[in-house]
């Protein structure tokens, strides 16, 4: 018997370690990707490996993933990992009253969290303002997004799956209520061809509203850009983020020699362009200094806008929109053979995968299980090769 | 507030067939970079433009293209600085490495040779700061790890972006050189290496014809290299290393 074939669209976080988490199960998997590989949303990320303290408050659900994921990732590829941890900290009353929210919030979600005085948190810190009060060490990290999808996408070709960047979804193919494959042109070649599958999962984050139009199906998927400004000196140690409900520059990300201050929030409808909004790279800089002075005096390095795929939820705003995420199988809409996965982080990429995996598997009669929490991830560079 | 500049950006099939340059003229808000304005051509454009790129704030080394004529990461170049150096702005793919398509290169030999060189993309020796020695008022002296935080990783500078494959001048006349990034690497991954086998083998790499011994000096891998990673004081050290273990083992 011939092995079942799915086709994943799109090499962002979730299509990677979707297809890693399919061939380990023995699908025959190809990955479709209109760009190079972490071009759309993935790429440009904050490189945040959450803890979960971001979420554990307003959303419990996203905290304890985040939590749970970060230590999963840590044994599957403990060398991408920049393990630096995060500090959580307290300028004013507002932020130290929230503090005790908090530490109740990471015991809820299992989130190792340790208090730390004024002193304690300037010694870790010298870069940080002179207002903390107080702060709380949490296990957040530091990993790069390009390579953190390189080593699912290497992985997966490693057993058997084929990845094709620069190839673009022109269509989906359809008939009689069925996907069955997709329509893609080779941007550097030109030419066209259809691939079948038994099975088409949409994984194209903002784009996956676009990708299921395709089939005349809805997905509730919101583009919602952020903007990150890089300025060229690291001056934190750990990630630095302000001890309250997630708001504009709340946060200093340090990566190598640099440090990445996020991030705003609105919508757009069309994911492929969004120009930067100057006012929110200038209130970047200014929330940023508020958190480590040193900001104001250090050049620009890079500036960065792209939307997330949020789920929306009618009448609710996108910064209170959960970071969880959702699996859509189009049967509902009286589609077989296509299933949209959406929402969520990079750092719960993998459980993401492990979920979409599971439906797929389930209509395809696979019972083959989830292996992805235990396989340790080959070298990225192998994608290349 | 937006700028409008012209772009000449160089078009190929694969293997750099039909080669040209194509002018698009591109409006952009006034803080956008070069690859902005790239990937304004392919969203408002030419939906057939090729290019690589991922994280937008030089980290992920995938972007690097000539702008007016020089490797960069186009990502953290303003459009503005480009302009005032040429205009239209040119954009080419890297030099010596086959050409895919439009900007995009074929980096599977390079990445070969990064595979081998075994470095590591995280790396345990370095102190968590100072990460920049000049003018930070002394605080950096004054650091300590508290506990729990002895465990810090950093990621390597290197971004293997290729840039320091493209403008050395010894790569163009040998494709066998194994070229600034993997020499430094190799250099990188003997530091790291507390085995004194491993650091023989990745000296042993480092050494022969197409090794250390082939550089000209011309230090263009420094001098283009967006990280600081110094390529070409790497292959110095290494020559002086290989010099020293030639001596040793003589008078041994």
């Amino acid at each position: 018997m011939s092995r079942a074939r799915v086709i994943v669209i799109g090499a962002g976080s979730t299509g990677a370690a979707t297809a890693h988490d399919l061939a380990l199960r023995g699908v025959d998997v190809i990955v479709v990707e209109r760009g190079e590989v972490a071009s759309g949303t993935t790429g440009r990320n904050h490189c945040l490996l959450h803890s979960g303290g971001r979420y554990c408050v307003n959303d419990e659900e996203a905290g304890i993933e985040c939590i749970d994921e970060n230590l999963t990732l840590r044994r599957i590829m403990p060398d991408l990992l920049e393990l630096n941890d995060g500090l959580f900290v307290a300028t004013d009353e507002a932020d130290r009253a929230y503090m005790d929210t908090f530490l109740e919030a990471c015991a809820r979600c299992h989130i190792p969290a340790r208090e730390l005085s004024r002193a304690q948190a300037l010694e870790a810190e010298p870069f940080l303002t002179p207002d903390v009060l107080a702060a709380v060490q949490v296990p957040d990290g530091v990993f790069e997004p390009f390579r953190f999808c390189l080593a699912f996408l290497a992985t997966a070709r490693a057993n058997g799956a084929q990845v094709r960047t620069f190839t673009e979804v022109t269509d989906l193919a359809t008939s009689d209520g069925f996907v069955s494959g997709v329509e893609v042109v080779d941007r550097r070649t030109g030419r066209s061809e259809t691939l079948g599958a038994d099975l088409v999962i949409n994984a194209g984050g903002p784009w996956a509203e676009h990708l299921a139009s395709m089939a005349d199906v809805d997905v509730p998927v919101s583009p919602t850009p952020g903007v990150m400004v890089t300025v060229g000196r690291r001056l934190a140690n750990m990630v630095i983020n302000r001890c309250n409900v997630p708001s504009d520059g709340d946060i200093v990300v340090p990566q190598r020699t640099t440090s990445i201050i996020g991030t705003t929030s609105w919508s757009v409808d069309d994911p492929d362009h969004i120009p930067i909004p100057s006012d929110h790279v200038d209130r970047m800089m200014t929330r940023g200094r508020s958190l480590i002075p040193e900001v104001a005096s250090t050049p620009i390095r890079g500036v960065m806008a792209v939307a997330r795929p949020l789920i929306s939820k009618p009448g609710v705003d996108a910064r209170d929109v959960s970071r969880t995420f959702e699996c859509f199988d189009h049967k509902a809409d009286g589609i077989e053979g296509f299933v949209t996965i959406s929402g969520g982080k990079t750092t719960t990429a993998r459980a993401m995968a492990e979920k979409v995996s599971d439906i797929v598997c389930g209509k395809l009669g696979s019972t083959a299980e989830c292996r992805t929490s235990e396989v340790p991830l080959v070298s990225y560079r192998r994608f290349y090769l | 507030m937006t700028i409008t500049a012209t772009l000449e950006v160089f078009r190929c099939a694969p293997g750099g067939v039909d080669g040209r340059f194509e002018s698009y003229d591109v409006t952009v808000h006034d803080n956008a970079t070069v690859l902005d304005a790239i990937e304004a051509v392919w969203a408002n454009h030419d939906r057939s433009l090729v290019f690589r790129h991922a994280c937008h704030h030089a980290s992920c080394g995938s972007c690097g293209v000539l702008v007016n004529g020089s490797e960069v990461l186009p990502c953290i170049v303003d459009l503005a600085d480009a302009l005032r150096q040429r205009s239209p702005v040119r954009v080419e793919p890297l030099r010596n490495l086959p050409l895919a398509g439009d900007l995009v290169v074929d980096v599977t030999g390079f990445f070969e040779r990064m595979l081998a060189s075994t470095m590591s993309i995280t790396r345990t020796a370095e102190d968590a700061l100072p990460l920049d020695a000049d003018d930070d008022g002394g605080r950096s002296q004054a650091v300590s790890v508290p506990d729990g935080l002895a465990r810090f990783n950093r990621f390597e500078n290197c971004v293997e972006c290729g840039i320091c494959i493209s403008a050395c001048p010894t790569m163009a006349t040998d494709e066998r050189f194994r070229g600034p990034a993997m020499l430094a690497a190799l250099g990188r991954a003997r530091a790291e290496s507390a085995d004194p086998q491993q650091r023989e083998h990745l000296l042993d790499l480092a050494d022969g014809e197409h090794g250390v011994w082939r550089c000209h000096s011309s230090w263009e891998c420094t001098q283009r290299c967006p990280q600081q990673v110094d390529p070409a004081e790497s292959i110095m050290e290494q020559r002086r290393e290989i010099l020293r273990r030639r001596f040793r083992r003589r008078v041994r």
